[in-house]
């Protein structure tokens, strides 16, 4: 696609020059931001929720003019020293592209085809080229196979796309990404980005927003908001080598950066990075001297590294008692063929067949899976809201089929479902996290002394007051689930709880599970992310509906599994594929079962001690005795 | 759950009806919809049900999933029939029951209204079942043209219809997720006295507008990201021109109103 003739050659694609913008609410949303993306960069725009990121792609995109500053988009002079020319606005919009966090409000038809056209439509194309464009656009997002689909039918990941194909055919000098990967889960944001990555070629002008690390790399130049300021501007090597106003900016660096970062820390001698090849090639070329294989394996370093070890075989096989079973699941088949027959073909989608296992109370269980495995299905029949068509599941010593137990069932377990900040509804937060415990029947002294409680445990005490709609996503999240904490339930069932949070939010979320754990409530949480369900006491790997492996992370988290878990759509946690990685390119690594790295840290410490040994390997098989001393 | 509606969406088959101009469609559909309030007699009846049938069938839109669509309001529909049933005193007494009377009269209210309403429902159905929302938004802002020309919002009022359309699936399944997350903590909707339902629905609904405001705003952005400016400067993709078939099927359902009317008179 060539650049807009608008754009002369050598100008800005986009051009911000001291621009500021405040909402009503007192709230700087940018302050004196400068910035110039020349024609076919990709840039990449970080910062924690809040930063004014948002704000800065809408002001791009030239769907928001700023209250003071001099802005130019695609040519076009839109605002200079704060006048607006509107006339130049409407001009320059036909040139600018946007795709946003939800997939679902960017869709305006029910047909994938129709949709792309809608752009090229309004732009009032040639009813001959938009069929052109519309064959174009979804080929170069790989859902031509979709033309004639319902996008509501399809995965967050394809609407997405077929959002970005919109975008496309209306042929934009400057396309910009407002979170696109935010609500998709790691296949779907790892397909975005291959699309970026395609279109990047093709030259187009990007503006990504995002605050996820992990995308940022393949950008030409990052900035970091922070408050509406510009904090950090560069490629992103220098931004990265800013490791500690990342940190105090609340966002987490990238895996490469984190580890070289632990190994040095440990006195292995690699330079900093963040760049993965880099820091792998490094790490191979340190371990390169001879090995020696007589060297024991010391096994202290292990104790360090935060990591749950894996209960003694014996132990985790042995039927618990059944006091000690939070909840169990025997032999349970259910499919949503009868309830959503409405729905039609998609009847099937998510349905179980024979899946037994057993949580013990206190323990931290993480269900994973691809989208449309199950585990949403399982999660909803554990907290009762459907029955099993056969099998049963009994949570708390309640069986949850007889209508009767529902009550009961909702009184052990609580639920908290994906996006549960959109069930908020009462005036205040208070009133809120008191819906529950008044259901329950409790007296209002009672009532309050819970509420406080778990309103305390998420850290919004004193917002008692405030209305949940006037809260930030992050905190409206917080506040449903002390809704569900003030039911004081025994158990509680997390449907993907850090989907869409900031590195941030995640923290804070980790930090209330860990509490919640260390309280002794059992935890049963639907994950994406192979990281947390490393760190559970057992995880639970469906495909298809059916369960393929239940076990301690250290028993599924396996370099044996790893083609496994690949085929259903997952992977291993970061550290461990490292691991792996790098025994391939010849680091001496043991990683049979317990000794395998799950953590960062674990695998810092690994590798530092396969670099020592190979360090100390020659020495100790021709110079010994010169080295006893030391 | 009953909140699962599946009511307008598109079913995409390659048939007759699916090809129709969708004015003509629309026009057609909305003719033999309102013709239905004519039907009194048994063969008017038949005739109605039997060309209800025949468009089912040209459809190509699965007998099932059509019937299913349109049960809820059906069943409505019949248990309105009940009424007619015990009030209407008509005819001679089949049946009487004490103060329960049920008459020849009754009975034929109870079985045709409902009979005649389907008919209707149906055909709305079948026009949304084959029609796609784009094309529904032209056949809709063309009916609208003489409000347009008056300088009414007609093209807008055409596009928040097809919005509407394209938005009911998402909010049936974000109702359907907030009744889960109330029952979740103990606020059973559905259960319990009709005073308890009446109160459980209130949190239900406010949190399904604030999440309809939410969409709303999103939909905005998107709507002005894509230069959606109302229909003055549009193309049309595949533009509206009635062919040989449209006239024709204008033609058939033109015979089948005179033939329906005609059938009354006898």
């Amino acid at each position: 696609m060539q650049p807009s003739p608008s754009i002369a050659r050598g100008a800005s694609a986009v051009s911000l020059s001291h621009v500021s913008l405040s909402f009503e609410t007192d709230v700087q949303a940018l302050v004196d931001v400068s910035l110039e993306v020349a024609p076919g960069e990709r840039l990449c725009v970080l910062g924690p929720n809040g930063s004014g990121k948002s704000t800065l792609a809408s002001v791009i995109c030239g769907l928001l003019a700023p209250d003071a500053g001099s802005v130019t988009l695609v040519g076009e002079p839109v605002m200079r020293e704060g006048t607006v020319d509107f006339a130049a606005y409407r001009r320059a919009r036909r040139s600018l592209g946007l795709v946003f966090q939800n997939p679902d409000d960017q869709l305006v038809t029910t047909v994938v085809e129709e949709d792309v056209a809608f752009g090229p439509e309004n732009l009032g194309v040639d009813p001959a080229q938009i069929g052109e464009r519309v064959r174009r656009e979804l080929h170069r997002v790989a859902m031509q196979d979709f033309a004639k689909a319902d996008p509501t039918r399809l995965s967050g990941g394809q609407k997405q796309r077929v959002a970005i194909a919109g975008a496309l055919a209306m042929e934009p000098s400057v396309i910009v990404f407002d979170e696109p990967g935010a609500l998709l889960d790691v296949r779907g944001r790892r397909s975005i980005m291959r699309v970026m990555d395609a279109l990047a070629r093709d030259g187009i002008t990007q503006v990504h927003v995002t605050h996820f690390m992990e995308e940022a790399f393949a950008a030409d130049r990052v900035i970091v908001l922070d408050h509406g300021r510009i904090a950090l501007s560069g490629t992103p090597d220098e931004v990265f080598s800013h490791e500690r106003e990342l940190r105090a900016l609340g966002l987490e660096p990238p895996f490469a950066a984190r580890l070289s970062e632990l190994l040095r820390d440990r006195g292995v001698d690699v330079p900093w990075t963040c760049d993965v090849a880099t820091l792998k090639s490094a790490v191979a070329s340190v371990c390169a001297a001879p090995l020696d294989s007589r060297v024991s394996r010391p096994q202290a370093a292990r104790a360090t590294t935060g990591e749950k070890d894996a209960a003694p075989a014996a132990g985790a096989k042995a039927p618990a008692a059944p006091e000690d079973v939070a909840v169990s699941v025997e032999g349970v088949t259910f499919s949503y063929a009868e309830s959503s027959a409405t729905r039609g073909d998609a009847g099937t989608r998510g349905a179980l067949e024979g899946v037994s296992l057993t949580v013990q109370r206190g323990s931290l269980t993480s269900i994973v899976g691809q989208t449309g495995s199950g585990k949403s299905t399982l999660a909803r029949l554990m907290c009762a809201l459907d029955t099993p068509d056969a099998g049963r599941i009994v949570v708390g010593g309640v069986d949850t089929q007889p209508r009767r137990n529902r009550r009961l069932v909702h009184q052990r377990i609580g639920y908290v479902m994906q996006h549960p900040e959109r069930q908020l509804f009462a005036e205040t937060v208070w009133q809120d996290v008191c819906y529950g415990p008044r259901n329950l029947g409790l007296d209002d002294a009672e009532v309050s002394r819970r509420a406080s409680r778990a309103l305390e445990l998420v850290g919004l005490s004193g917002r008692e007051q405030v209305s949940p709609f006037e809260l930030s996503g992050g905190q409206q999240r917080l506040c449903a689930i002390a809704g569900i904490l003030a039911m004081r339930p025994g158990a509680i069932v997390l449907d993907e709880p850090t989907a869409g949070l900031d590195p941030r939010g995640r923290a804070e979320l980790r930090r209330i599970l860990g509490s919640l754990h260390a309280h002794g409530v059992t935890i049963i949480q639907v994950t994406h992310s192979m990281e947390d369900a490393a760190r559970s006491d057992q995880v639970v790997v469906l495909n298809n509906a059916r369960l393929l492996m239940a076990g301690t992370p250290r028993e599924v988290f396996t370099p044996a599994n790893a083609v496994l878990l690949r085929e259903c759509g997952l992977g291993l946690p970061a550290p461990l594929a490292w691991a792996i990685e790098l025994r391939e390119a010849g680091v001496t690594l043991d990683l049979s079962q317990g000794l395998a790295p799950l953590t960062t840290e674990a695998l810092a410490d690994a590798l530092a001690e396969a670099i020592a040994r190979a360090a100390r390997g020659p020495h100790d098989a021709h110079d010994s005795h010169d080295r006893g001393g030391d | 759950m009953a909140l699962r509606i599946s009511m307008g969406q598109y079913v995409p088959r390659n048939s007759c009806i699916h090809r129709l101009d969708p004015r003509a469609k629309v026009g057609a559909a909305l003719a033999v919809m309102i013709t239905v309030f004519f039907v009194q007699t048994p063969a008017q009846l038949a005739f109605a049900l039997a060309f209800a049938a025949a468009v089912l069938a040209l459809s190509k839109v699965p007998a099932r999933q059509a019937l299913r669509s349109v049960r809820p309001l059906v069943v409505m529909l019949f248990l309105l029939g009940l009424f007619n049933l015990l009030y209407v005193r008509e005819g001679h007494v089949l049946l009487a029951l004490g103060a329960l009377r049920i008459t020849t009269g009754g009975l034929w209210y109870a079985i045709c209204y409902p009979l005649r309403f389907t008919v209707a429902v149906l055909m709305g159905a079948l026009m949304l079942f084959t029609t796609t929302p784009t094309q529904l938004t032209d056949a809709v802002d063309a009916c609208l043209a003489p409000l347009s020309s008056m300088g009414l919002p007609g093209h807008e009022l055409a596009m928040v219809f097809s919005l509407m359309l394209r938005f009911i699936p998402t909010i049936a399944d974000e109702a359907q997720a907030i009744v889960d997350a109330q029952a979740a903590r103990g606020g059973a909707v559905g259960e319990g006295s009709l005073a308890h339902r009446v109160r459980a629905i209130g949190p239900v609904v406010v949190a399904l507008l604030a999440s309809s405001a939410h969409h709303a705003e999103g939909l905005s952005r998107a709507l002005d990201a894509r230069c959606y400016e109302g229909g003055s400067a549009r193309s049309h993709w595949h533009p509206l021109h009635m062919a040989g078939r449209d006239w024709l099927a204008l033609a058939i359902c033109a015979a089948y109103v005179v033939v329906l009317l005609f059938l009354g008179t006898l």
